[in-house]
């Protein structure tokens, strides 16, 4: 089936000043997908997800959307977005519903359509028992909830969700990811940027890795898992004292492909292709004392293995 | 026919004036639902003011040319309490909008443009400024203060004033780093124009020079407009002191939605 591109950045570059935010990307983005943009602060997600949503120029390259240059035809692209910002940006002023009426207005939607909408949104969120509430008596969940009704007010084509769960508790994330896969499964396609790895991988079809501007590397999370790490990774618990020897152990013992890593309590052993195996090589040097799990391997691997390990500034 | 109407209908929807449109409504819709705070700023201050100083104060001021005190002030008050309820709003108000609660920013996520929200915190502080210029003369009639039918005029050129301010006051918020950096606007302008620019005694008290520096502030023809309405006293002058007032406002309208392109757009 011949997948249609909704999105399609071209050598994309983003820069505030001196500081490039984005060096040069190419992506695309099918109809009806969801697309993932994973990668540490700063890595460069919010200011591809600010251009392409046309509220910040880009400074090279091209993006367009839907087949608009997002450097000419603004307004259109615009509203067939439907955006959800990093900063919560509910209007206190105005209870739940106005909040909606409002964005609707700003969309040109007619009254009675703005108004139908609106409870519609609020049914499927399960707000519409706050339907007359301020906005500031909302839990944080409720709040990120009305945020994603509020952005769905004009029927977007496309829904661009800037870390929809970061701050989030447990509970009140499962939820948001509950409404998430229902409006994917109606076939609205979605981007989205998040550092959580159990978020992309549950909910996007195909991620790019971004960091420093750039993207390091693109796929169905799965693909990504077998082709970065493989299958399987074996863990090994250590203490601090121990590590260093350990370490130098496996890495003189460790088969073509075999990628030994440091990581915080536990020293990781990984195939850096499909074809090595992780498990043999700590087969071969013994390890009695130490606890060792194969575990399947996921996609934080994949991040920390091609972000490194190296904590950022915000 | 209908293309061309539909040319004319997608004309006006690209222009400021239908996305400020959107942007006062919402304005609107937050001041009716804070309407118990925001009445006594519109209202009661207004009148507070008029009665202490036309009648407080002009107790013991034997009355400006064949007028009482009262008479005389009450119009300078219609134009300098336009002239702040804009201000106000188009500095404080804006700005919190703006930097505390993130409303621009998600306006812009829409079909809105920056020109949209100026324009739209424009009109906003204009109908303010409208408003308490009803109020002021409301009381002002109830007083006797009001010689001339023409005195109904005051409103919309009220309106007119709190454009020029609103506007003016735009071109400070979209530039402001914190919201103190309003606090100087109001203490070395805002305040001394209120003094200066004929609101409370005529201008031909003051040294020549003063005069015509007066006269460059937009606060000095708003007040002759409303006093020589109030006072039902035409003159051609009018004509000059509303273009006066028109080209400020056009020229800090067009400026402030430069400036707010420019913070809001990075």
């Amino acid at each position: 089936m011949e997948r249609k591109t909704v999105i399609k950045a071209e050598r994309l570059v983003k820069r505030y000043g001196d500081f490039t935010a984005v060096d040069g990307v190419d992506f695309e983005i099918y109809q009806g997908e969801c697309f993932g943009f994973l990668g540490p602060n700063g890595a460069g997600k919010t200011s591809t997800m600010k251009a392409l949503s046309c509220v910040s120029p880009i400074s090279g390259g091209a993006i367009s959307v839907a087949g608009m240059d997002v450097r000419r035809r603004a307004r259109e692209i615009k509203a067939i977005l439907g955006v959800v910002s990093q900063a919560d940006s509910l209007d206190p002023d105005l209870d739940v519903f106005q909040n909606l009426l409002a964005f609707a207005r700003y969309f040109d939607l007619p009254k009675e359509t703005a108004r139908r909408r609106a409870r519609e949104g609020l049914e499927l969120f399960q707000l519409i028992d706050k339907i007359g509430n301020r906005v500031d008596e909302l839990s944080g969940g409720m709040r990120r909830r009305l945020l994603i009704a509020r952005a769905l007010i004009n029927h977007p084509e496309i829904l661009v969700l800037d870390e929809p769960t970061t701050g989030l508790d447990p509970q009140a994330r499962l939820l948001v990811w509950d409404k998430l896969s229902l409006l994917k499964s109606q076939g609205i396609t979605m981007l989205l940027t998040t550092h959580y790895m159990d978020e992309a991988a549950y909910l996007c079809d195909r991620l790019v890795v971004m960091d420093m501007g750039a993207i390091l590397a693109q796929g169905a999370p799965a693909d990504l898992v077998r082709d970065t790490v493989g299958s399987h990774v074996v863990e090994i618990r250590t203490r601090h004292a121990d590590k260093p020897a350990l370490i130098a152990r496996l890495e003189s013992a460790g088969g073509a492909g075999v990628r030994v890593e440091d990581r915080a309590d536990t020293v990781l052993l990984y195939a850096e292709n499909g074809a090595a195996s992780p498990e043999n090589v700590a087969e071969e040097i013994g390890l009695e004392g130490f606890e060792v799990t194969r575990r399947p391997a996921n996609l934080e691997d994949v991040f920390l293995r091609l972000t490194g390990r190296g904590l950022r500034e915000e | 026919m209908a293309t061309a109407t539909a040319t004319i209908s997608a004309a006006v929807r690209r222009t400021p004036f239908w996305g400020g449109a959107k942007s006062w409504q919402r304005n609107r819709d937050a001041a009716m639902r804070a309407w118990k705070v925001e009445i006594g700023g519109l209202f009661v201050e207004p009148f507070v003011l008029l009665v202490a100083m036309g009648f407080g104060l002009g107790a013991y001021i034997d009355g400006i040319g064949d007028r009482s005190y009262a008479q005389f002030v009450a119009p300078g008050i219609i134009a300098s309490y336009a002239m702040f309820h804009a201000t106000f709003d188009a500095t404080y108000g804006a700005y919190l909008r703006m930097e505390s609660h993130h409303i621009f920013e998600a306006m812009l996520f829409t079909p809105m443009e920056p020109s949209d929200i100026v324009m739209g915190e424009v009109m906003w502080g204009a109908t303010r400024a409208t408003l308490s210029a009803a109020a002021v003369l409301i009381a002002a009639a109830i007083f006797g203060l009001v010689d001339s039918p023409l005195a109904l005029l005051t409103i919309p050129v009220a309106y007119l004033i709190g454009l020029v301010f609103a506007s003016i006051a735009m071109t400070l918020t979209a530039t402001a780093t914190t919201i103190g950096a309003m606090n100087n606007f109001f203490t070395l302008f805002l305040l001394p124009m209120f003094y200066v620019s004929g609101t409370f005694f005529p201008l031909d008290r003051l040294p020549d020079m003063v005069q015509r520096a007066a006269w460059i502030l937009p606060l000095t023809p708003a007040a002759s407009l409303t006093r020589g309405l109030a006072f039902g006293e035409l003159s051609p002058w009018m004509l000059v002191w509303t273009a006066e007032l028109i080209a400020y406002g056009a020229v800090a309208l067009y400026i402030a939605s430069r400036l707010m392109r420019r913070r809001l757009v990075k």
